[in-house]
């Protein structure tokens, strides 16, 4: 072998190797995303970056996965601070604390009309979005509710799919109990400390803490009144497993302790993340309160994804997001189908997915029903400080179940509310 | 003559000497003066986030008025009263046991009661959140040996969670303050013990009329220790309870309020800095108490 005529040839093509190493290294853009839910979030953020980057092979995405309290206070911290370099280019915020930041971080986030085309979007979710004329972030996923149910379990305490259709709170402790004589599990999972079932409870009546102006409203709020009534008759009747804090609560639905699960289309994908369980779950509409006003659909959470100002990626950031979710209506069936997630953008209701039938639900057109009730979910305004409201609710919980009349409890809440939202 | 004019006044215009402290002073004054002024200005201010306007004694007022402040400042107190007593008397008494030559495996459970104190904070109360679960190994035994009939709900019973973070601090911070009492120990002269034990005095009064008294300085320092680390809990509580404070704020602090106020809620970061001289009144308070209770007993 000829070393000489080789070795020429070998450094021209190192040289080169190199040289577009570097071409590459210096066009490449890293784009980072904080969010939570390594089921949910994580896993579509991922999908939809190994879309984009498909078209756009010199963008690659850093998605890290915290617990959503983490991606919270790492960003308060961060915009508190005014060091942009802690930052990540594209955050997920959940829709209840959206306006809490653009107001209180004026400047932080990057304003997206005049790139996106939000007539094609959820208006509700646009507005959630929108401070002072500029609309903020891309709307994402919708948190419309259901009702979980193992099949197999109600089957065993003489229950059908049909009798969990269209029935009240009274009626859903009824069946609790019965499972539990029958079969021995509890009907669901509940953790004392989070208000969520709560708010979704009272939002399925067409109330929030506050009213369309933000002003408290607690204690002339029948549909809060009549949720805190619904939880005491939950404790009161014990059909419940208590859970301390969110992965203990979802721990009492994936090893099977409990009978159903009310929350957000989001859970399918934890739901979905058991494959022994394929077959066994059913989706039913949530129990509806027997007030007025009173609905069997509702919401908890949802979240939208927004670039930060200070992103030194901005611009690829926005285009991605546009590209992707505001676009790629193929991404939205993938997603659905995959992850459980129904998007907000209106286009992509009309896709295949949303009509066809999951195996893991027996065959049920589950996302049909999803979206009819996202239709009906009563809107309402989440205002400034539904974490204050929150804790309120979740400090007095104890006092109820304790027997402290209703409305007194109502009153510490309204108590608390006022002191905390000045 | 000239060294004590040198000592006197003329000390304070040596360049020469204020050149050497200049960067350790221009330090402190940028890291220790500088936020705590800006921080007492804050505590003058009021609004949203980054929105902060100037709002005079506003955030005193609302002090008052805050049902949660009340709360997490009764439950600092009850932490600060029930648990330091219990910590710091049995910090003396496990001193005791161990100072005792003659016991066997002496070093072991020296070492043993001691390390709590250097494991991370996270990781421990990790570690009991899970022990402490509903169906965690703590309820496990308790049934098993027939204390209890029902789990009891730790985590998500007002009562219980308070009891919870005080068995975590005493578990953590005991250990700590015994080495200081071993330590104080043995210095203690023998031969007092020795005069003692002829005289037939008996090992409990030998406990109180020698060993405390003579251990008074040691354990005003502990006390005073654990009387700021009491006050300033935050690390055990936020870790028990996912940062909530809950069930039912029984278990919010003043720090885990700041906390809240600062990251979780609506940012009000003047009202937080008006909390936070709460918790700076009530440390000095607290230790110009202890220290005058020291000196009474001197006398």
């Amino acid at each position: 072998m000829n070393v000489t005529t080789y070795l020429p040839r070998f450094a021209s093509m190192a040289l080169a190797g190199a040289s577009l190493l570097a071409v590459t290294a210096a066009e490449a853009k890293e784009i980072t995303v904080w969010c939570w839910d390594p089921n949910f979030n994580v896993a579509i953020m991922k999908e939809a970056g190994a879309r984009y980057t498909k078209t756009h092979p010199d963008v690659t995405f850093n998605i890290v996965d915290f617990a959503k309290a983490d991606v919270e206070q790492k960003l308060q911290t961060g915009l508190s601070s005014g060091t942009a370099d802690a930052l990540p280019d594209i955050v997920l915020i959940e829709d209840y604390g959206a306006q809490k930041y653009l107001q209180s971080f004026p400047g932080a986030f990057a304003p997206l009309s005049g790139t996106v085309d939000y007539s094609g979007f959820a208006p509700y979710k646009v507005e959630l979005m929108t401070l002072e004329g500029q609309v903020y972030g891309m709307p994402f996923d919708s948190g419309v509710t259901g009702l979980y149910y193992r099949k197999d379990y109600l089957e065993q305490a003489g229950f059908k799919p049909e009798d969990m259709q269209g029935i009240t709170w009274d009626r859903f402790i009824e069946i609790g109990k019965q499972v539990e004589a029958k079969t021995g599990k509890k009907m669901m999972g509940l953790d004392p400390t989070d208000a969520g079932l709560v708010r979704i409870i009272m939002q399925s009546a067409g109330q929030w803490y506050f009213d369309k102006d933000g002003k408290p409203n607690i204690t002339g709020n029948a549909a809060l009144k009549a949720s805190l009534e619904t939880i005491n008759k939950i404790m009161a009747a014990n059909i419940y497993k208590p859970a301390a804090g969110w992965s203990d609560w979802v721990g009492t639905f994936t090893s099977g302790d409990v009978a159903s699960v009310i929350t957000g289309v989001w859970i399918t994908g934890t739901v979905k993340a058991q494959p022994d369980q394929s077959g066994k779950w059913g989706v039913a509409p949530i129990p509806a309160l027997s007030i007025d006003g009173a609905t069997h659909a509702s919401n908890l959470g949802g979240s939208s994804w927004y670039v930060l100002e200070s992103s030194a990626e901005k611009a690829e950031a926005i285009d991605f997001l546009n590209e992707v979710y505001a676009k790629d209506v193929d991404f939205y069936q993938t997603i659905l189908q995959d992850r459980g997630a129904v998007g907000s953008l209106l286009a992509a209701r009309g896709g295949a997915a949303y009509g066809e039938a999951d195996a893991f639900f027996g065959g049920e057109k589950v996302w049909q029903n999803f979206s009819d009730w996202l239709a009906k979910v009563p809107s309402v305004n989440y205002g400034v400080f539904t974490n204050e409201a929150d804790t309120a609710v979740t400090a007095q919980l104890p006092a109820l179940t304790q027997g402290t009349p209703v409305d007194e409890v109502l009153k510490a809440i309204d108590a608390e509310v006022s002191a905390q939202i000045q | 003559m000239a060294l004590a004019r040198r000592g006197g006044i003329g000390r304070y215009y040596n360049v020469n000497g204020w050149l050497f402290v200049a960067p350790a002073l221009g330090l402190i004054a940028l890291f220790m003066v500088y936020p705590i002024l800006w921080s007492l200005w804050m505590s003058f201010q009021s609004g949203r986030g980054m929105m902060l306007k100037f709002a005079g004694f506003a955030n005193i007022v609302r002090l008052w008025n805050d049902p949660v402040f009340i709360k997490a400042l009764t439950n600092t107190l009850t932490y600060f009263v029930v648990q330091v007593p219990i910590m710091i008397l049995l910090a003396l008494i496990l001193a005791s046991l161990l100072n005792n030559p003659k016991l066997v495996g002496r070093g072991f459970f020296r070492t043993a009661i001691f390390l709590p104190c250097v494991t991370s904070l996270v990781a421990y109360s990790v570690l009991f959140k899970g022990m402490f679960a509903h169906d965690g190994i703590v309820n496990a035994t308790l049934e098993a040996i027939g204390i209890i009939g029902e789990p009891i709900p730790w985590l998500t019973h007002p009562f219980w969670a308070k009891v919870l973070v005080i068995l975590a601090i005493t578990w953590r911070w005991t250990g700590y303050n015994m080495i200081f009492y071993l330590a104080a120990m043995q210095n203690i002269d023998k031969s007092i013990y020795e005069v003692a034990r002829i005289d037939g005095v008996p090992a409990w009064a030998r406990f109180t009329h020698i060993t405390v008294p003579l251990l008074k300085p040691v354990i005003l320092f502990t006390t005073v220790i654990s009387t700021i680390g009491t006050i300033q809990l935050f690390d055990e509580v936020y870790n028990l309870t996912e940062g909530k404070g809950g069930p039912s704020n029984a278990t919010l602090t003043l720090s885990l309020y700041i906390y809240n106020l600062t990251f979780r809620f609506m940012p009000n970061f003047g009202y937080a800095a008006t909390v936070s001289y709460v918790i700076v009144v009530l440390v000095a308070l607290l230790a110009c108490v202890q220290f005058f209770a020291a000196r009474e007993r001197d006398r």
